[in-house]
């Protein structure tokens, strides 16, 4: 026995006779305390960071160049006052992407690193750590959208004299148009999220999500099948994206389409309808699988 | 307290755990040992709930696992020393799993420098040594303090000291009346290690009981003899209804009768002796025995061509 004193034991735990007590006082796993937890894992990982930052340079980029490029084009300039919420929101194409890879990784990282086994073994009921990373994604993704608004807002400023434009959030539509924008991507990071509860693999959500926001459903758009056509409006991104659309181009799109035509809370309702759809279906496989 | 009851997982045709059945105590260290594939980790990870059975239940301190309101309080398992994410601090894992129960942060401290992890802490887990994150999942098993532990192949990959830490941890842990259940493929860990074994192979329980016992069961303890007269004691002792087996001249090997019964006859007749010994049987005949004709994995692919079948452990049945 006298080698093992020489290892080092600092302090070995003490048996801890109120242990009892203690863990029966309520001092368990409670939904808050996940979503702390889940908190903690988002921002102690520089990819989550990265991603982000992305997001938004990508978002107000695309803003600057949309007003810059107008002012130096001629036809568009003397058509009158225009909506400034028009060019804020104009990169939410490239904003979903990077959403849709946050959400994606949220729950696929997990998987890749072995980490689910730590999540699991103390949160073994499983479902409220579907409910808080779905909550905190939404929490960020929100967040970012609006703190990339307002830089786009600021970045566009000085181009607002020469387009004529403005932002009056007293209007509807420019107000539709503005919270569009967070509302939409929230919604697609839920999306994304919800495919990689399913598959589990990062590189074949990740491959799913894009492919349905970017290629699956222009594609279908182009077939002239009736039973496609009567689809198309129902699936998500195309759905959802109406939001975003002023009433001139959602005009524009409904003449270049048969099929039904939502109103844009509709469109974003049965968006809201395929993330419920997935994350249920998630929760469901989520109790049953092996981890 | 752990109790399984005919537990079992089936992975399409494959039976990887077939109906075990045991309990392990609190107080001791219990030993999980099987060779590779037998289904220990199978075992741990229903136990833990991460697994679903496909018959049979595990319960911990009489629940199931995921039934606990604070499991953590409850189990500290250490099932894959890989199950962090790669890119997060050892420090920032803890704490995300110790806010889960409202553990502070002061605790999460304190498993860091148990552990001896302070100096690596704040690293990345992705550059971890296979030692570091094996301390590290031992950190988060300690975390909530359980009575209970479940521990997968814990000094896989550590370098002797920390082997050592490990068997002064755990024997520490039992002392103090927690239950601790450690796996290992390695007898000779075990041997130093457990107070208690369940032996098990294809998915099946060999033995539940003692290390003595399972090494004295499995075995059968052989009294070595060594005298001018062997010939008589051979007789004396066959007589009184001993095994008795002549291994050169005047060596025997006495099996039925202790030390001190063949001592005593051979004092009785007036028989010189120069030698009397008991031969233990290792853990590790014990376990070759056991485990022979259940492993996975033949290492004697050969005897399928000659059509013999000759188990590569025979010699430990001697």
């Amino acid at each position: 026995m006298t080698t093992t004193t020489r290892t080092a034991l600092p302090a070995l735990p003490e048996a801890r006779t109120s242990r009892t007590n203690r863990t029966r006082s309520g001092d368990g796993v409670t939904f808050a305390r996940v979503v702390v937890a889940e908190w903690a894992k988002f921002t102690s990982l520089r990819s989550t960071t990265w991603t982000l930052v992305a997001t938004v340079v990508a978002m107000v980029g695309v803003s600057v160049l949309a007003a810059w490029g107008t002012t130096i084009d001629a036809v568009d300039a003397g058509t009158g006052p225009m909506n400034l919420a028009q060019f804020l929101g104009a990169g939410y194409q490239l904003g979903q992407l990077s959403v849709a890879v946050l959400g994606v990784l949220t729950i696929t990282g997990e998987y890749s690193t072995g980490m689910i086994r730590s999540t699991f073994a103390a949160v073994p009921r499983r479902v409220p750590v579907l409910g808080a990373k779905a909550l905190v994604l939404a929490g960020v993704v929100a967040l970012t959208s609006l703190v990339s608004l307002a830089l786009s807002y600021l970045a566009t400023m000085p181009f607002h004299d020469a387009l004529g434009a403005r932002l009056d959030l007293g209007d509807p539509e420019t107000l539709r148009l503005t919270l569009g924008v967070p509302l939409y991507l929230v919604a697609i990071s839920l999306l994304a999220f919800g495919v990689g509860v399913l598959v589990r693999h990062s590189a074949g959500a990740l491959t799913a999500v894009i492919a349905l926001l970017l290629v699956v459903e222009n594609v279908l758009m182009l077939i002239p099948l009736r039973v496609i056509e009567l689809i198309s409006p129902f699936l998500p991104s195309t759905a959802g994206r109406r939001l975003l659309f002023d009433q001139e181009t959602l005009t524009a799109v409904d003449a270049a389409t048969s099929g039904a035509h939502l109103t844009p809370w509709q469109g974003y309702g049965v968006l809201l309808a395929w993330v419920a759809g997935l994350l249920v279906l998630g929760a469901w496989l989520l109790r049953r699988r092996d981890a | 307290m752990i109790e399984v009851q005919g537990l079992t997982k089936r992975y399409g045709p494959k039976t990887a755990v077939d109906g075990m059945s045991f309990t392990v105590h609190p107080g001791r260290v219990t030993g999980f040992l099987g060779p590779n594939g037998a289904g220990k980790s199978t075992t741990m990870r229903m136990i833990v709930g991460l697994d679903h059975p496909s018959a049979g239940t595990a319960t911990v301190n009489g629940r199931r696992y995921a039934e606990h309101h604070a499991p953590l309080h409850e189990v500290g398992a250490l099932l894959d020393a890989k199950a962090v994410h790669t890119g997060r601090s050892a420090r920032n894992h803890l704490r995300a799993m110790a806010a889960t129960h409202g553990i502070g942060r002061s605790r999460v401290d304190e498993v860091i420098d148990m552990t001896g992890l302070a100096p690596v802490a704040d690293k990345r887990v992705g550059g971890f040594s296979l030692g570091m994150g094996q301390r590290l999942g031992i950190a988060a098993a300690l975390l909530g303090d359980p009575q209970v532990l479940i521990l997968d192949e814990p000094v896989n990959g550590l370098d002797p000291e920390g082997v050592l830490w490990v068997r002064t941890l755990a024997r520490h842990l039992a002392s103090q009346g927690r239950t601790v259940f450690l796996s290992s493929h390695l007898m000779s860990e075990m041997a130093l290690t457990a107070d208690h074994l369940i032996v098990v192979g294809r998915g099946k329980v060999l033995a539940d009981a003692p290390v003595a016992d399972v090494v004295a069961g499995a075995t059968g303890k052989v009294v070595r003899v060594r005298s001018p007269r062997a010939t008589e004691l051979e007789d004396l002792l066959r007589r009184a209804g001993a095994g008795v087996v002549t291994t050169e001249p005047g060596l025997l090997e006495v099996t039925g009768r202790s030390r001190s019964q063949v001592g005593d006859a051979a004092a009785d007749a007036g028989l010189p002796l120069h030698e009397l010994t008991e031969v233990g049987g290792s853990l590790e005949d014990a376990y070759l025995q056991l485990t022979a004709e259940e492993l996975e994995y033949q290492s004697s692919a050969l005897d399928q061509t000659t059509g013999a079948f000759a188990p590569t452990t025979e010699g430990a049945l001697r």
